[in-house]
């Protein structure tokens, strides 16, 4: 397997190139994704980043950082779609689903090493998925696992077994609580995380990769439902698996449904009518 | 002196309740409960009749509704020479009033009387600007023209747009009732589809009751209105779950449990209940539904020992039941009033919870569940509302027809009210 060191974080400009460059990529049939792992061999949780993580989304301190090492896995990931190992191009790659498992809580100062290794292909009816695993260990011992599930749209009979949703539970929900997410959320949250994809940023950079209106970053609308949903006290394992359904076109009013038990939840992101899914979830804990 | 006599409940009535600032927004409290007892004096034909006592109240009152009842009575068929007098236990006035009327006919005092209660939070009681009334009070005391001309000119515009409103809240905590409940279903872990299936069971039943007939003889039309306004005869499951926690934001942002659908709105209504001694209904001819025949108060230190606000019935019932030499499952009906979903479901949990009966009620067991089937059977107050004052009557005319219809039997009635108090009874027949 090759491993790739990745040493600091990408600048802006070297990200966007790297994406576009990549859009010249025309894959083939492929039947699994070159073995690579690509590695940040220290970072240090920054609390003030994550303040300002958490403001954006709504946790707030007491809730621990369930989804926020996701942000450290982000320059690996735009690192491999850039690179010659990802067969296909960085736009026009959905993110589909996304687990996370936590089997140790992660604190501000705390040193860690990040890896990304390529995962498996697997069929999709929309087109070919694949999944990057993510891993975070500090002390050589594997806190915080996350497996990012990627859709390239419309690639015509895609290889791999059929996917799998990670969400399995199903329960009646219960309207919860309305959030709203302003029209300026992509580039705030395009800011704290790095992820600054146009389709997020403004309407007239979304439409050129065909959106009507920018579209919340998925991560950032899991995360403003789960901060709903999160116990406010800090839990060391907890594990939440995500599914997209729909974009959430900016600006919005959004409801959250949710089913709660003593160790977990089952919840919605919809519409304001609380008619169509933009994700479903379920966090264990 | 007498020994202790049986008390009979012989019949009661109640107008339609109507959620507030609905079709009886201009009613007074002593419309409403005028046409009330006019309506049971007309049903057991006492015109002219002096009754023991009358005893009945209203939560949100106009001071100048300083004697209520007694106005009431003054307007009814009955004879002026009835007795009548005010009280005031929250949401336990109405039973708390047929438990002192009982009392007093137990005791031989009195022979009949009638128990009720009223509210209305349309027609509420909108008190001067305090600021304002300090000022009237002075320029009311002013010797000279001059004193009250300084105390008038203190007085502003903005005084008379900033009235001060009666709030459903604790005075104590700021908590409003709902924040309450909220916190004891957090407390409790009582989830929110446990208190939208309640709210759905208490909507079905309360419109199988009407389809059956139920109230025809239980209810007087008032203001042309015929069924309680809040019932959904049509409400589905998918309805409550589409309404939004309105409790949360101050005790469990974003994890709330309690909505409109499973907590009562505020409601304008009515009720009474004819009592009696056996000697007074048999002289009369007038069949005896069933009897009054235990009771208790408790009260709980929601402040200091921070216990549910809304938790005292769980205390009162098994005290009550041990003078009774009764268990939880000895009872045919259970008329849990249904406050909030939450109350009832909280008050179930903590009966069957081992730590709370042992540590809080000193009981060597917990109660036991009780069989759900035999809950609120008629509906609650989540279906037909909770005009404060005038649930207890509901509840205790309700119950004791379902007995005279079973023909023999027993039933539970448990109410919560505000300052953490609990009234709860025994009806047998």
């Amino acid at each position: 397997m090759k491993t790739i060191e990745v040493l600091r974080e990408p600048s802006l400009p070297s990200v966007l190139i790297g994406a576009l460059a990549s859009s010249t990529k025309r894959p083939g049939v492929v039947k699994k994704l070159p073995p690579v792992t690509l590695v940040r061999p220290e970072v240090v949780l920054d609390g003030a980043h994550i303040a300002r993580y958490n403001a954006l989304c709504g946790f707030t301190p007491a809730q621990g950082v369930l989804l926020y090492p996701q942000l450290l896995t982000f320059p690996l990931v735009m690192a491999y779609v850039g690179s010659a190992e990802c067969p296909w191009p960085a736009l026009g790659t959905v993110h589909l689903a996304n687990r996370i498992e936590q089997t140790r809580s992660l604190k501000a100062g705390d040193a860690v090493r990040v890896e990304l290794q390529t995962g498996t292909v697997q069929a999709h009816e929309k087109g070919q998925v694949f999944t990057l695993d993510l891993r975070i260990l500090q002390d050589n011992e594997q806190v915080w696992s996350a497996t990012q599930t990627l859709l390239r749209v419309g690639v015509p009979s895609p290889s791999g077994k059929p996917f799998v949703s990670s969400v399995t539970a199903d329960a009646p929900l219960s309207h919860q609580a309305d959030f709203s997410a302003p029209a300026d959320i992509g580039r705030r949250y395009g800011t704290v995380s790095g992820d600054r994809n146009p389709i997020h940023l403004s309407a007239p950079t979304a439409r050129l990769f065909g959106f009507r209106r920018a579209i919340a970053h998925g991560m950032w609308t899991h995360a403003r439902a789960l901060a709903c949903v999160l116990p406010q006290r800090p839990l060391e394992q907890a594990s939440v698996a995500v599914d997209f359904k729909t974009p959430l076109f900016l600006p919005a009013l959004a409801s959250l449904w949710t089913h709660r038990t003593s160790h977990g939840a089952l919840f919605e992101v919809r519409d304001a009518k609380g008619q169509k899914p933009h994700l479903r979830a379920q966090l264990s804990y | 002196m007498n020994t202790i006599r049986r008390v009979a409940i012989l019949g009661g009535n109640r107008i339609p309740f109507a959620r507030s600032n609905t079709v009886y927004s201009k009613a007074t409290n002593q419309e409403m409960l005028t046409a009330t007892l006019q309506g049971l004096v007309d049903r057991f034909n006492l015109h002219g009749e002096r009754l023991g006592d009358v005893a009945a109240g209203a939560v949100m009152k106009h001071s100048r509704d300083f004697n209520l009842v007694r106005e009431c009575v003054l307007s009814t068929t009955l004879s002026p020479e009835t007795p009548a007098f005010d009280l005031q236990q929250a949401c336990g006035t109405g039973l708390e009033a047929a438990m002192l009327v009982a009392n007093k006919i137990a005791l031989g005092h009195i022979e009949c009387g009638i128990a009720g209660g009223v509210d209305t939070t349309s027609d509420a009681p909108i008190a001067l600007n305090e600021k304002m009334r300090k000022i009237l009070l002075d320029a009311s005391r002013a010797k000279t023209t001059a004193q009250r001309l300084t105390a008038l000119s203190r007085l502003r515009p903005a005084m008379l747009v900033q009235p001060a409103l009666p709030r459903n809240g604790e005075p104590r905590t700021g908590f409003s009732m709902g924040e309450h409940a909220e916190l004891m279903a957090q407390e409790w872990g009582v989830t929110r589809e446990a208190q939208d299936e309640l709210a759905l069971k208490s909507h079905q039943n309360l419109a199988k009751a009407y389809d059956n007939g139920f109230f025809t003889d239980l209810m007087t039309p008032f203001q042309g209105v015929t069924k309680d306004n809040n019932l959904r005869a049509d409400l589905t499951i998918e309805k409550l779950r589409s309404l939004k926690p309105v409790f949360d934001k101050k005790v469990a942002p974003n994890q709330g449990t309690l909505t409109a659908g499973n907590s009562t709105p505020l409601t304008d209504g009515s009720s009474a209940v004819l009592l009696a001694s056996e000697e007074w209904a048999a002289a009369r001819n007038l069949p005896v539904l069933a009897y009054l025949t235990f009771s208790e108060v408790a009260a709980v230190d929601f402040f200091d020992k921070k216990e549910g606000l809304l938790m005292a019935p769980a205390y009162a019932v098994p005290r009550m039941l041990a003078r009774a030499g009764l268990t939880l499952q000895d009872f045919d009906y259970y008329e849990i009033h249904e406050a909030f979903a939450a109350q009832v479901l909280c008050t179930l949990d903590a009966w069957q919870d081992k730590e709370f009966c042992k540590d809080k009620l000193g009981l060597a067991k917990p109660l036991g569940k009780i069989d759900m089937k035999k809950l609120n059977v008629n509906g609650s107050s989540l279906a037909a509302g909770h005009p404060f004052a005038a649930t207890g009557g509901r509840i205790v005319a309700t119950l004791a027809k379902m007995l005279a219809q079973k023909g023999a039997g027993r039933g539970l009635i448990s109410i919560c009210a505000a300052g953490g108090q609990g009234v709860v009874a025994i009806i047998e027949r």
